[in-house]
């Protein structure tokens, strides 16, 4: 009287609604005018990315994604969101609005272009689940990839982000002796 | 029908014992906060000469059952100006994160039962030690977003604190975990166990046990590291305009929150559920190296005046991160060598 399997029934359901509430989550982010339920809906539907990498058998790429973007990330915009106090937003210039209204319309045309040229092509030598678990988990799939093949723009990467953080604590730097405090 | 509902879900057992397994491991950890409450009521009145809770059963262990009656039934005030949907979700986030992040920690090798082989572990996913950092990360939110919501500065500074205080010592907990992994060359928390069936960790890498444990500490909030909750300077951070329930829970996040600490020492220092030779069943041994951590921490709290706010911010950054990272290259030098 069963007939269906449990498993894969489960799994696209909650795929689904994962994805759904992630969709959900993105366009609350841009159509809610309070900036901390913005802020939330963002780590959300980072949430939501996450468990779509999990339901892959991408645990460690979720895993990084809720640390890095969910965890380390959106903590710093709720910090400053709540030092300078969540005021709603009042609409304003009606220039603003046919801007936004310019950039939808031109995403809606990139992606019907990319439905019209064709399927999106996988990835090369991709991994399925048999190859990562031969080699141990994806943790250490991803870090071999990384260190071997593609160790040059990783650290070229890496570089960037060093330059970036120097750079701003240049343009942030103050311009007078700051006051010290004594701290020992 | 009950012949074919058995067939059917025959092939499916395992989701079966994940979920009883779930729904057990996450009661006894509502069930333990009660316990721990009690318990620090009790040394802590030991650490400063006075009796503790005595009168309310035998030796007042019915003290936090009438203290969660009393909690159950207050009313609850929530005040005007409150953002009242954050103001209810803090509390949650809180509970839940503390909860779920137990989920990958194991307390034992495998049993069988009725040709069953039962890890006793929620799940056993090979990234586990970054699961636990992903999801005590996500704690954070609990105590931001009810500072935030509570519309009150005092909350706010205590949740402005918690948010800094924990992303600067999440850092020094990687690291010095980076260490153990290092040793290991694992994430699974169940291959770091079996790597120390010799000898625990804390023998060969005593400065990451302890920079693990201060941040542990730092990360649980606990004192001296209680800078969100300071009650002399603000009154008491984050959950100052909590009551009732509410109010209970950030205290169940915070109990759950040392158990879980605890059991990650444990596991990554102390060697786990191995007993070195003592004749104790696996499950004593590692629940007994749990139990004596968590007295450690609360006899922190009563041995420790709290530390000023921008002294914890310079310890953190200026000598738990540095001392970290060169304990990190040194390991990794020898275990490159």
């Amino acid at each position: 009287m069963f007939e269906f399997d449990l498993f894969e029934l489960t799994r696209d359901t909650v795929t689904m609604a994962v994805g759904f509430t992630a969709v959900l989550a993105s366009l609350g982010v841009i159509l809610c005018s309070a900036p901390v339920y913005c802020a939330l809906y963002l780590i959300s539907n980072m949430i939501c990315l996450a468990l779509l990498f999990l339901l892959y058998n991408a645990e460690f790429i979720a895993a990084v994604q809720i640390i890095v973007y969910a965890g380390a990330v959106m903590i710093l915009f709720l910090f400053i969101i709540a030092l300078l106090g969540g005021k709603k937003e009042v609409q304003e210039s009606s220039a603003q609005r046919s801007m936004a209204f310019t950039f939808v319309i031109t995403m809606l045309g990139e992606l019907f272009l990319a439905a019209t040229v064709g399927p999106t092509k996988p990835i090369e030598g991709g991994f399925d689940p048999q190859t990562v678990a031969q080699v141990g988990g994806s943790a250490k799939a991803i870090g071999l990839e990384l260190f071997s093949r593609h160790l040059v723009p990783f650290e070229l990467a890496s570089g960037l982000l060093l330059v970036a953080a120097v750079g701003i604590i240049c343009l942030a730097k103050f311009s007078y002796a700051p006051v010290r405090r004594r701290t020992r | 029908m009950i012949d074919d509902a058995i067939e059917f879900l025959e092939p499916y057992t395992y989701l079966i014992i994940g979920s009883v397994k779930a729904l057990v491991i996450a009661g006894a950890l509502l069930g333990i906060v009660p316990l721990l409450v009690w318990l620090e009521r009790r040394l802590m009145g030991r650490f400063q000469v006075r009796l503790g809770p005595n009168r309310v059963g035998p030796f007042g262990l019915g003290q936090p059952i009438s203290d969660s009656i009393k909690l159950l039934f207050k009313e609850s005030i929530i005040q005007g100006s409150a953002d009242k949907f954050l103001f209810h979700l803090a509390p949650a986030i809180v509970v839940f994160t503390a909860i779920v992040t137990f989920a990958v920690i194991p307390f034992g090798d495998p049993i069988t039962v009725m040709d069953q082989e039962i890890g006793l572990w929620a799940a056993n996913v090979d990234i586990g030690l970054l699961f636990v950092f992903a999801i005590s990360g996500m704690g954070i939110y609990g105590m931001v977003l009810a500072g935030f919501s509570s519309n009150n500065k005092y909350s706010l500074m205590g949740g402005l604190r918690s948010s800094a205080q924990m992303i600067s010592y999440e850092l020094t907990l990687g690291l010095a975990a980076l260490s153990v992994i290092v040793l290991t060359g694992s994430l699974s928390l169940i291959d770091m166990v079996n790597s120390q069936d010799s000898y625990p960790n804390i023998l060969i890498q005593p400065l990451a046990f302890l920079l693990f444990f201060i941040a542990g500490v730092a990360e649980t909030n606990r004192a001296p590291f209680d800078l969100p909750e300071a009650e002399q300077e603000l009154v008491a951070g984050f959950h100052t305009e909590y009551t009732g329930m509410k109010f209970a829970m950030f205290f169940m996040g915070e109990y759950i929150n040392m158990v879980t600490m605890s059991a990650l020492v444990t596991l990554l220092f102390l060697g786990g559920w191995n007993s070195y030779g003592i004749p104790v069943w696996p499950i004593i041994a590692f629940a007994g190296k749990v139990g004596f951590l968590l007295c450690v921490f609360i006899w922190l709290r009563s041995t420790y005046p709290r530390i000023r706010y921008d002294r914890l911010m310079t310890f953190g950054w200026k000598v738990l991160v540095p001392l970290s990272l060169l304990n990190l290259l040194v390991t990794s030098v020898f275990v490159v060598l």
